[in-house]
């Protein structure tokens, strides 16, 4: 199952706020949307889920276009919402029925997610006297009360404590081990980064950098280096390698623990190495740069900005 | 369809379950029985005037009021005076004051001072609206003038006043229809329609709004249609009313039918509906019913608070209202120019033509113009009133203008 999405454009009020968001997901494989508040993640995943109509630009599911409502589809809104005043096995059954379910299976299928998620013991309660992180996790085992294909998720983790978070990472986990296609957004990097193996980065209606996660993380640290050591304060090492002009680097950057270095093409890593040593700086740590999810989003969309 | 079935369903389910909703239903469907059974509980027979003469003359005679007549000429005929006045005590007065100390102090209900044949004063504490003292007097005064003058002229009084109250029979045969039975049954049938459009309509607009305050719709449209889900919360709403008051209403009926005689048919004119004007009232008042029951929905789209609709629905309350009073008031005139076109409109056709079928003429292809146009309107005002659902969906803030939402909804075709 592979969903494209192709040079969506939408506007509201004369402002056009997409200027052409195009990316693409595969079964088994989940998308990180990622972008700060306003940057139009929540605009894509309505567009995708057809609460919007886009201006122009098309959508495909497996080269046929993509219509929603022809697909079983999991869809977590960012306005999440039920019934309050109602049993929460009720709404349920009924979501699931909807969706196509008769109800002795909407029955199962609904009982079979609110035990997966831990709140089968609420089932005959009204959703307004369960606590807010219960009730998120009946928002989403509202989702995916119909067994969806396809899964969206629209800032999942918003709201929740650790352990509802965790239970969340599994259950995403499983939907992706399920060969379930699953897109979703969040500003909370660290998740998207343990289960997503694509991410499109959204800046202002335009996707900024797009692809595999971890390609993008090797472009991302090539030729580029970690350094810190034992004799010199960061500050002083930073000094030092700025002005006695012998070392064939650039400084990058600074995290608490080490310096981030820009490598010259020139020189090979082993040979700056080789140069340290035969320094007065003492290596405590030296190797490859890494970058995390969050310096690569902060470093994308503040160059965005500047650019802007 | 199959989803708005389920919707349907849904919805309905959501009404019986409603404690409150079962328990007003039920509780003013028992009232309403208990009221209409109290007859075979409780003598009542004063009230519904049911009680033999015997009973009557015995009760009256223990509560006779008293009035004063002060007539310095002796003008009145004493025995026509007790005849008109069958329970009424009457006494002597010498003078007008003691009328007004009498009824000042309260110990006689009214006095008259009679001065000429032509002219007397009528002396009470409070004016009752629906008094007929005054009037019964006049008679009593004038046939006391012809007495005495068929007296002074030697003339046989009797035989005059038979010749000018030989009693007429009258045998009316209505051939069209009966506006004088008809009449109360259309007033309270056009009662009872307004009252459900005003009260369910405000239910259905709430549940609507209910949908956006509490963010389900975005679950709901990704799930199924616009037209599903309104025309499902929307019939649902409606039956659900129905219900309500086909139950208050069938105890109501049922129980005067049992006790009808014990009643003396005393509310005949306004609970023995004959059933031809039940079925006019069935496919128009249910109709217009239907009909605002949509707008009312497409109105609880416009705005994402429940607090707001009542400022969405304002102008159709308005349109209900005017149609409500000029139905009332033209009750007397069903067949003119104002009823005939406004039983044409479907804002108006569900109280108008049924009024007309009921105490007017009105041809059968008016009848089936009025109701195919209603019906198309019903359906109209069902799928505008899913567009502006769905125009409205993740519209927050600030109640959307109803002419801002017809514009772009043109816009957008």
């Amino acid at each position: 199952m592979k969903l494209e999405v192709k040079n969506l454009i939408k506007s509201f009020a004369g402002t056009e706020v997409l200027h052409g968001i195009s990316f693409e997901v595969e079964g088994g494989r989940a998308l990180g949307l990622l972008g700060r508040n306003g940057a139009g993640k929540t605009t894509t995943m309505r567009i995708l889920m057809d609460v919007f109509k886009a201006d122009s630009g098309e959508i495909y599911l497996d080269g046929k276009t993509f219509k929603p409502s022809h697909e079983k589809i999991g869809y977590l809104p960012e306005e999440r919402g039920l019934y309050p005043k109602r049993t929460v096995i009720d709404q349920m059954i009924y979501l699931a029925r909807l969706r196509g379910f008769s109800t002795s299976q909407a029955k199962s299928n609904a009982k079979k997610w609110l035990t997966r998620l831990g709140v089968y013991e609420y089932e005959a309660r009204k959703l307004e006297t369960l606590s807010k992180g219960n009730q998120q996790k009946v928002q989403l085992a509202a989702t995916l009360v119909c067994d969806p294909e396809i899964v969206i998720l629209d800032e999942p983790f918003s709201g929740l404590d650790p352990v509802n978070s965790q239970i969340l990472k599994e259950v995403v986990g499983e939907l992706i081990d399920e060969s379930k296609l699953v897109i979703f957004s969040s500003h909370q990097m660290s998740y998207v980064e343990q289960f997503c193996d694509n991410i499109a980065i959204i800046d202002q209606g335009e996707v900024v950098l797009q692809g595999d996660l971890k390609e993008i993380k090797k472009s991302y640290g090539k030729d580029r280096l970690i350094l810190s050591a034992e004799n010199y304060p960061l500050n002083e090492l930073n000094d030092k390698l700025k002005t006695d002009g012998k070392y064939p680097v650039k400084i990058h950057g600074k995290t608490k623990d080490y310096l981030i270095l820009n490598i010259e093409e020139t020189v090979t890593k082993n040979d700056f190495l080789t140069q340290l040593i035969h320094s007065d700086i003492w290596i405590e740590y030296f190797g490859n740069y890494e970058p995390s999810l969050n310096d690569i989003f902060v470093e994308k969309v503040g160059e965005e900005d500047e650019e802007a | 369809m199959r989803k708005f079935l389920i919707v349907l369903e849904y919805e309905l389910r959501e009404y019986v379950k409603n404690k409150s909703f079962v328990m007003v239903t039920l509780l003013l469907a028992i009232i309403g029985a208990l009221v209409l059974f109290a007859p075979r509980v409780f003598d009542m027979s004063d009230f519904l005037g049911t009680s033999s003469g015997e009973e009557q003359e015995s009760d009256t005679d223990g509560e006779k009021e008293t009035m004063l007549l002060y007539d310095p000429e002796s003008l009145i005929d004493r025995n026509m005076l007790k005849q008109a006045f069958p329970d009424i005590t009457w006494q002597d007065a010498d003078s007008t004051s003691m009328i007004e100390d009498k009824i000042n102090s309260e110990e006689v209900q009214a006095g008259f001072h009679v001065i000429s044949y032509t002219e007397y004063d009528y002396y009470v504490l409070n004016s009752s609206l629906y008094s007929d003292e005054s009037s019964n007097f006049e008679t009593v005064l004038s046939a006391s003038m012809r007495q005495n003058y068929f007296e002074e002229n030697n003339i046989n009084g009797d035989e005059v006043e038979a010749l000018f109250n030989t009693p007429i029979t009258v045998n009316e045969q209505i051939l069209g229809k009966d506006s004088t039975d008809n009449y109360w049954y259309s007033y309270i049938l056009v009662i009872v329609v307004f009252m459900l459009i005003v009260f369910y309509g405000q239910m259905i607009a709430v549940s609507v709004t209910n949908e956006k305050s509490n963010r389900a719709i975005e679950v709901l449209i990704t799930t199924t249609t616009p037209n599903s889900l309104l025309f499902g919360k929307v019939i649902a709403g409606a039956i659900a009313g129905l219900c309500q008051v086909g139950v208050i209403l069938g105890a109501v009926l049922i129980s005067y039918q049992m006790n009808r005689k014990l009643w003396g048919g005393m509310l005949d004119m306004i609970l023995n509906i004959p059933a031809e004007v039940l079925i006019t009232f069935a496919l128009f008042g249910i109709g217009g019913y239907f009909f605002y029951a949509f707008l009312y929905g497409a109105m609880g789209a416009l705005v994402s608070k429940t607090e707001d609709v009542s400022k969405s629905s304002g102008g159709l309350m308005m349109v209900i209202m005017i149609v409500y009073f000029i139905t009332l008031l033209q009750l007397s005139n069903v067949d003119g120019i104002a009823m005939k076109v406004l039983s044409f409109l479907p804002i108006s056709s569900y109280s108008a033509m049924f009024v007309r079928i009921a105490m007017g003429t009105v041809e059968m292809w008016e009848i089936i113009v009025s109701f195919v146009i209603l019906a198309v309107s019903i359906f109209a005002a069902g799928f505008i009133g899913a567009r502006i659902y769905r125009m409205g969906t993740l519209r927050y803030g600030n109640p959307v203008r109803l002419t801002a939402a017809l514009k772009e909804l043109r816009k957008s075709k």
